[in-house]
């Protein structure tokens, strides 16, 4: 597998960028201005994740002072490669996972950007298919 | 009640999964060269079955027995093949192998990116699953022979 080259992956978060900044407008549509930058983390977490994956984040971390962890313990574009049930499967597909992972950080850098909030976002697994996305708001 | 073995063949005739639980006798030659003789019989009898019959023989092939026992044969629309070795006396194995398609094929490998069609399948968790869902089926009865 040799796509998962730099190039290749900034492209699948710039295609997810340019959707997530489009998917957020009609999702907002029927909301009320977010109070602050919290609110807004906690709208992806909920109604925009299950909108997009059918389930919610399973657990958000904050330090308070602009970065956020948002960690899904099934996420959906893997959970067909491995489960935490099996001990010995769940490395077997770690190295393509950039791959599927890339799109979702660019929807997420998308959707924020949009709303306000220009940010960084890493995403981190460990074990498949639970995946950590890491946002930092960068701010001017 | 017992399974013995499963066979997965692709449209083509590639071998993409097989697994043994309770098979006392070994057919002596490699498991390319069994596959390959397993596939042959298939087709043979496919086509064999759809020429002699004297109706419409809507789905065709779908099991033979022996006096030791039975061959299940389940095919999707894709072509997709699915062959399972079970004892004479197992019941509702065809729910079984559409069990087998829908909810651990499909689920595993059609919906894994990584996994490649029409070659051997690699997942581990495929393999798992499929061990489960044999394992928590009736039919699966680990008798000693």
């Amino acid at each position: 597998m040799n796509y998962d080259t730099e190039e290749n992956l900034s492209e699948l978060e710039w295609m997810g960028y340019e959707v997530g900044y489009r998917i957020v407008e009609r999702l907002t549509r029927e909301w009320v201005r977010f109070k602050d930058e919290l609110d807004m983390i906690k709208f992806i977490c909920t109604d925009y994740w299950s909108s997009l994956y059918h389930k919610q984040i399973d657990n958000l971390k904050t330090n308070h002072h602009g970065t956020y962890v948002l960690q899904d313990n099934e996420f959906r574009l893997l959970k067909h490669l491995a489960n935490h049930n099996s001990n010995n499967n769940n490395k077997q597909y770690l190295r393509e996972c950039p791959l599927l992972i890339a799109f979702t950080c660019g929807l997420l850098r998308g959707s924020l950007s949009n709303l306000g909030i220009v940010s960084i976002i890493k995403a981190e697994i460990t074990l498949i298919p639970t995946c950590k996305f890491h946002v930092e708001v960068l701010r001017v | 009640m017992t399974i013995h073995n499963l066979y997965i063949f692709s449209k083509n005739g590639v071998l993409l999964y097989y697994n043994e639980w309770n098979r006392l006798n070994k057919s002596g030659i490699t498991k390319e060269e069994e596959a390959k003789l397993m596939y042959g019989m298939l087709f043979s009898i496919k086509s064999f079955v759809n020429k002699i019959s004297p109706l419409d023989p809507k789905e065709g092939f779908l099991y033979y027995k022996t006096s030791k026992y039975s061959l299940h044969y389940f095919e999707t629309p894709s072509g997709l093949k699915f062959v399972l070795n079970t004892d004479t006396a197992s019941q509702n194995v065809r729910e079984l192998l559409q069990q087998l398609y829908r909810q651990v094929y499909v689920e595993y490998v059609v919906k894994n990116p990584f996994c490649k069609l029409n070659e051997p399948i690699q997942s581990e968790l495929f393999k798992s699953k499929v061990d489960e869902l044999m394992k928590k089926s009736p039919i699966f009865l680990n008798r000693s022979l």
